[in-house]
């Protein structure tokens, strides 16, 4: 009914523009896959369309990016395109991305994440070629989100902005992005769970999320998102509560390595009059303990999980499973510091309860 | 011009050499080494993957239960990492920058499934700790790994072509003179 509800205003939106649409498509899996992909191209082309509007979630517009990257190379096998920047540009699909969440902030990035079922893998693509031309950052898309998934998937939003401002593959870009996304992300997340009619606090939102997508596209996640995926595949765990459960204990784990960072970050976090209240060698601990503390408001007001117990999806005999996957997940590579098994395995006991 | 072409052939030429290297150590650690032996034993049936550098010579290898196996020249890879060019695989093949920093670069591109090069990725990183001396180790790896053989083994290795027939392994209680019996290199010439 709430899709219904954002596509009605789209539709509405493109017959006011002159521009009604040739075709809808309402039924994307959570997770998207190429049979998906194929059918939508399929009918892309039959219907003579001529670009491309993803309305949803990652999902929905990393399905998108999957149909604009088959119509791209009209002919050619997509799987061949997985991996990193193997992508060639082909023909042009014009693409806009509307996103219905403030979280995943595909809509900045250039990534997609599509299922290959006869492999029964996900595959990654990496390419600038997979960037929409246009997003659109409507609060009218995500007024009725509810709480518990606008403080999960707000948080996902967070943990880009963190990880891209820490990971191995940050840069001065990337940087700029990150510390603009968690200034909004941090000050906007828990007044948009308590009144999410705020058009302004939802704008807010959107911006924030974009900025951290536009952060993580240009830098990279980390452990929390290695270790997130995993769970999700195994445990089929939210993304968007995996790294709400997982980031503070990352962080810590990341402590040696990033205190400099965290240091810094506090300011964005927790604003300048703490920061300056915060002396030097305490600030990287302080902006854990902020975003510890962020996370237990948001599981007062919503139920929100804050360990792996609580998610009711997870069992201790799946880590050893969980730990392996997450080994394999291209974004462990960039993590500032080391993580093999028995620390994935750790990180994974010490956030059960 | 003329010097960036004799630069250029050294880099290939290094990176040729490294990769043969590489290539050997990873045979040989994954017999000998448990962490590298697991990822071998572990790495999906049949499927392979292969290492490009612009100019220079790469490999294929395949890892099963019995270790890595390098695959003919021209074998296709399940997974193709392919530098971008002779400059970028020379700094990570002389231990300028890490698998790890080269990626975050965006030195090289990945052609397929990232999950089947990231068994590949951690063995290189342990193969890095044994070759490279530890204070380059130290710089560019986030924590190199413990070493489980000798260094020196491991040198042999790559100089016998991956093979050395017996070797000690760093936790047993009196590995040297166990080997130092049957190793044929530790032979008296004139024996």
């Amino acid at each position: 009914m709430e899709a219904a509800g954002t596509v009605r205003v789209l539709h509405a939106a493109l017959v006011q523009g002159g521009m009604p649409a040739a075709e809808t498509y309402c039924h994307v899996p959570p997770d998207s896959s190429i049979d998906t992909v194929n059918h939508i191209a399929a009918l892309f082309r039959e219907k003579n369309c001529d670009s491309l509007i993803a309305l949803g979630g990652g999902s929905v517009i990393d399905t998108a990016k999957g149909v604009g990257m088959v119509l791209a190379q009209a002919g050619h096998d997509l799987m061949d395109s997985a991996g990193c920047e193997v992508l060639p540009r082909g023909e042009h699909v014009p693409f806009v991305a509307v996103p219905t969440t403030a979280g995943t902030g595909s809509e900045a990035t250039l990534v997609a994440v599509i299922a290959d079922p006869k492999e029964q893998v996900k595959m990654e693509f990496l390419s600038y070629h997979l960037l929409p031309d246009v997003a659109v950052l409507d609060p009218r898309m995500t007024l009725t989100l509810p709480p518990r998934i606008t403080a999960s998937t707000g948080f996902d939003a967070l943990v880009h902005a963190i990880e891209a401002a820490t990971c191995l593959q940050r840069n001065p870009v990337s940087d700029a992005f990150a510390e603009g996304a968690i200034r909004l992300l941090c000050r906007n997340l828990l007044p948009a769970v308590a009144n999410g009619k705020d058009k302004a606090v939802r704008m807010a939102m959107a911006n924030g999320s974009l900025l951290a997508g536009a952060a993580f596209s240009n830098s990279m996640v980390g452990l929390v998102h290695a270790i997130g995926h995993a769970l999700g595949g195994v445990c089929h765990v939210a993304h968007g509560e995996a790294m709400t459960i997982l980031l503070p204990a990352v962080m810590a784990y990341n402590l040696d390595k990033c205190r400099e960072r965290y240091a810094e970050l506090l300011l964005f976090v927790a604003g300048p009059e703490v920061y300056a209240a915060t002396p030097p060698a305490e600030r990287a601990q302080k902006t854990i303990d902020t975003l510890i503390h962020l996370r237990r408001r948001l599981a007062d007001l919503t139920g929100l999980p804050t360990t792996l117990s609580r998610t009711g999806k997870v069992q201790p005999a799946d880590f050893p499973a969980v730990a392996r996957k997450a080994l394999n997940d291209g974004a462990i590579i960039v993590n500032p510091a080391q993580a093999d098994y028995d620390d994935v395995l750790a990180l994974l006991k010490e956030v059960w309860a | 011009m003329a010097y960036g072409s004799v630069k250029c052939c050294l880099q290939c030429a290094t990176c040729s050499l490294v990769a043969g290297c590489l290539c050997r150590a990873l045979k040989f650690l994954s017999q000998k080494d448990s962490r590298v032996k697991e990822e071998a034993r572990l790495w999906p049936r049949g499927k392979t993957l292969r290492l490009e550098i612009p100019g220079a010579k790469g490999f294929t290898v395949t890892a099963s239960h019995q270790g890595f196996q390098k695959l003919p020249q021209d074998t296709p890879g399940d997974v193709t990492i392919r530098f971008k060019s002779p400059a970028d695989a020379f700094r990570v093949f002389t231990g300028q920058l890490s698998v790890a920093q080269a990626y975050a670069q965006h030195r090289f591109t990945l052609r397929g499934n990232m999950g089947l090069a990231m068994p590949f990725v951690r063995c290189v990183d342990i193969a890095e700790g044994y070759l490279f001396p530890a204070f380059l180790a130290k710089r560019i790896l986030k924590r190199p790994a413990r070493k489980e053989v000798s260094t020196a083994l491991v040198y042999l290795a790559v100089l016998f072509g991956g093979i050395v027939p017996c070797l000690p392994t760093m936790s047993s209680s009196s590995p040297q003179s166990s080997c130092r019996a049957t190793a044929p290199w530790s032979t008296s010439p004139t024996s």
